[in-house]
């Protein structure tokens, strides 16, 4: 599965890959020459690129390495576990998967809501001489270049050119436009014109369904680990309070859980993002607030049950730290059950997230998340279909797939225990 | 056995009276905490800060906190939730007149899921391991996984916009007055279909997989065995022994869903844009119609329990052990 992964994008992206390698290394100078230019220069999408290409390259050269101790690895990969890892993938390694820039728009007159599979030609215009301006600025050329902005001057979407002696006119649409000839690039005295592919289509601001995509993986999973985390660590402590104490904290907790329970749990999500204010991070704190009662009371009867067995009452004799306990002797007991109720939870964020997003209720408009993708196809339903239909099927494999990697933990589970 | 019962009944009626009033006292403290303006929506503080004042105090939003507490504390065990800040009208008779309409289609969406799913379960279990048992278990699993927001979209798109057999919106025609008493319940038939159909599917998966799996176990058990070898007919093994021990599981969640339901649908009504509770609910958040939050709250809380309530009953009819297990 890894091996295939990593022979498409070879296979598809070698120039982009070798591009962002070059990248690397124009970096690596730069920081050696002008260490304090270099530092300014760095902002999250350059991060972004230089970490996916450098674990790109690095983990391969990681698994031939220490091939021996990785033996989790030749596991049976099912679908569902597939479509997790493709997942996870589009998580690390999103600027590698697609080069373009999930908020890339121009020339909305032809880009705008085109269906899958359309293409549109391109006309490359020159860009700005950098033959004699100093290595930074050298290399944030080209760094913009290979790392796609939100917005490019150099090119302009068409749907055809004439060629005048001394200017070119091309047509969008109704509208027609002139350009001088020095102002395009020429090849054997001929402007180049390429063609660009939507493979899933574009939407109404024309940017690229399938770029949006990979990004909005990383909410999702951003909010997802995000939101389980933090509901893990408040089931479990209060689960293992509850448990080991008892008497009037285990009532206050239990209380805790009802009040929780007792009313439909994505009214005081909504109540709390639409009073407090949408951001990534109170929606990561939110839902994982909102998630920890079922951890709670799973790691409250696991803790009350195996309280009073014979090894945990040999290990408080012997004196072991509570911490101990709890990490060496009840946590590995119930760690399975922990583990499926947390891929469960994991399903039900990214579920909760995306309907967020599509109430407007989201994680803000800076990244792409599939609910706000949904939400806007809405509008353009009787259009597009495919803003929604993408969207919609990658959502359902995610939570089918979670789904169905919980199930069969839970089952592999009960059949070791009986 | 009566006097367990009363005694754990009303320890119940004790707790859930104060998980309830906790949860109003905890809206209370987080709408009151949050920032933002209830009155802004009528009238901006530039143009006349009087007249700003005098809503504000009209809202009894001006006292101090602890104030508008105790008198919220006082009003509620009066029964009065106070009047909502955007409807004008008492809190209950506005979430009454969205209350309806909830009740209906959450009842029909829960009928509709019952009788599907066992149908299909019931179905499949006589086919256990045939093609129609292993199709069903597997598209049940796919369509547990569809968001409700995806599936209304796509029946929308299937049906309102390519075949144009059913209306994407509304609960009633414009010419629904003229029609005669089965006319306007077949309009309100003809618009809650697809509603309806995207509020069950995902229960009807849930319902089906549920008591698949505990009638499956059920049967593997030795005293149906026993049963069979006795010579009893399918169905009283079926209707006498099988299905009383099948349907337990089945009922908690049957509980906890029918609760999720009469809280509202929030999704399918924003969808279908219908009259429910979720949309008021959240209208009223919006809004930031304090009095009419903690209204839909609290009749949201008292739903749950209540259904969570009525299927512990049931499942204690069917089994008198559980009596002592009421109280949790």
């Amino acid at each position: 599965m890894l091996v295939i992964f990593w022979i498409l994008i070879l296979v598809f992206r070698m120039k982009f890959l070798y591009n962002l390698i070059q990248l690397w290394e124009k970096y690596f100078l730069l920081l050696t020459n002008d260490l304090q230019k270099a530092i300014q220069l760095l902002d999250s999408q350059l991060l972004d690129v230089l970490i996916s290409i450098t674990l790109f390259i690095l983990i391969p050269a990681l698994f031939l390495f220490f091939r021996k101790k990785l033996k989790f690895l030749s596991i049976n990969i099912n679908f569902s576990l597939a479509v997790l890892l493709t997942l996870l993938l589009a998580f690390v390694f999103a600027p590698i998967i697609t080069d373009e820039n999930p908020e890339f728009q121009k020339d909305l007159r032809m880009t705008k809501l085109l269906p899958p599979f359309s293409k549109v030609k391109v006309l490359h215009l020159k860009a700005g001489d950098i033959s004699n301006s100093s290595a930074a600025e050298k290399f944030i050329a080209f760094k913009n270049q290979i790392v796609k902005q939100s917005y490019a001057n150099n090119i302009i979407f068409i749907d055809n050119i004439k060629r005048k002696p001394d200017k070119i006119i091309y047509l969008q649409k109704e509208k027609s436009g002139e350009l001088d000839l020095n102002r395009v690039q020429l090849k054997n005295n001929k402007s180049i014109v390429t063609n660009k592919s939507f493979i899933l289509g574009t939407d109404e601001f024309g940017r690229d369904i399938f770029t949006r995509l990979v990004y909005g993986v990383r909410i999702s999973i951003l909010v997802g680990l995000g939101s389980v985390v933090v509901s893990l660590l408040i089931g479990l402590s209060l689960g293992f309070i509850a448990g080991t104490r008892g008497g009037i904290i285990d009532i206050i907790f239990s209380r805790l859980t009802d009040l929780f329970l007792a009313f439909p749990i994505i009214y005081l999500i909504i109540l709390i993002l639409a009073m407090f204010g949408n951001s990534l991070l109170t929606v990561i704190i939110v839902l994982g607030l909102s998630g920890w009662m079922s951890l709670f009371k799973i790691v409250k009867s696991e803790v009350l049950s195996v309280k009073n067995k014979d090894y945990i009452t040999s290990a408080v004799m012997m004196g072991l730290p509570k911490m101990t306990i709890l990490t060496k002797e009840i946590l590995p007991v119930i760690m399975i059950p922990i583990i499926v109720n947390v891929i469960f939870q994991f399903s039900n964020v990214i579920l909760a997230e995306s309907a967020l997003s599509y109430l407007g209720l989201g994680t803000g408009n800076s990244y792409p998340s599939w609910g706000a993708m949904i939400e806007s196809g809405q509008q353009y339903i009787t259009k597009a279909w495919w803003m929604i239909l993408f969207p919609g099927i990658i959502l359902i494999f995610t939570l089918f797939s979670a789904n169905n990697l919980g199930k069969n933990l839970n089952k592999a589970n009960i059949s070791v225990m009986h | 056995m009566n006097k367990v019962f009363i005694k754990s009944l009303s320890k119940r009626i004790v707790t859930s009276i104060i998980t309830l009033f906790l949860l109003v006292s905890f809206l209370f403290v987080l709408t009151r905490l949050s920032p933002g303006d209830p009155t802004q929506k009528y009238l901006s503080a530039e143009f006349s800060p009087e007249l700003k004042e005098k809503v504000t105090a009209s809202f009894k939003l001006d006292q101090p906190i602890f104030n508008q507490y105790i008198n919220f504390v006082a009003n509620i065990f009066k029964g009065n939730f106070g009047i909502s800040y955007g409807y004008r009208q008492p809190v209950l008779s506005v979430v009454w007149q969205f209350l309806s309409f909830t009740l209906v289609f959450a009842t029909l969406s829960f009928l509709l899921q019952i009788i599907v799913s066992s149908f299909l379960a019931f179905k499949s279990i006589r086919n256990k391991g045939k093609l129609f048992d292993r199709s069903v278990l597997n598209i049940s699993l796919i369509v547990y996984a569809i968001p409700a927001f995806v599936l209304g979209l796509s029946l929308i798109y299937i049906f309102s916009i390519q075949l144009d057999l059913f209306p994407s919106s509304g609960l009633r025609s414009l010419d629904f007055e003229s029609n005669s008493f089965f006319g306007k319940i077949g309009d309100y038939i003809y618009h809650l279909s697809l509603p309806l159909i995207t509020l069950s599917l995902a229960g009807i998966a849930l319902f089906y997989k549920y008591l698949r799996e505990s009638l499956e176990d059920v049967y593997q058990q030795n005293f149906i065995l026993n049963l069979k070898a006795s010579g009893y007919d399918q169905s009283t093994i079926l209707k006498k022994h099988v299905l009383p021990n099948a349907v337990r599981p089945l009922l908690s969640i049957a509980g906890i869903e029918l609760g999720i339901l009469l809280g509202g649908a929030l999704i399918t009504e924003v969808i279908f844009s219908l009259p429910g509770m979720g949309r008021l609910m959240m209208d009223s958040i919006f809004a930031r119609d304090y009095p009419l939050v903690i209204g839909c709250a609290l009749t949201a809380g008292v739903l749950m329990i209540a259904s969570n309530f009525l299927a512990d009953m049931i499942k204690m009819k069917l089994d008198k052990r559980l009596i002592k297990g009421l109280i949790n």
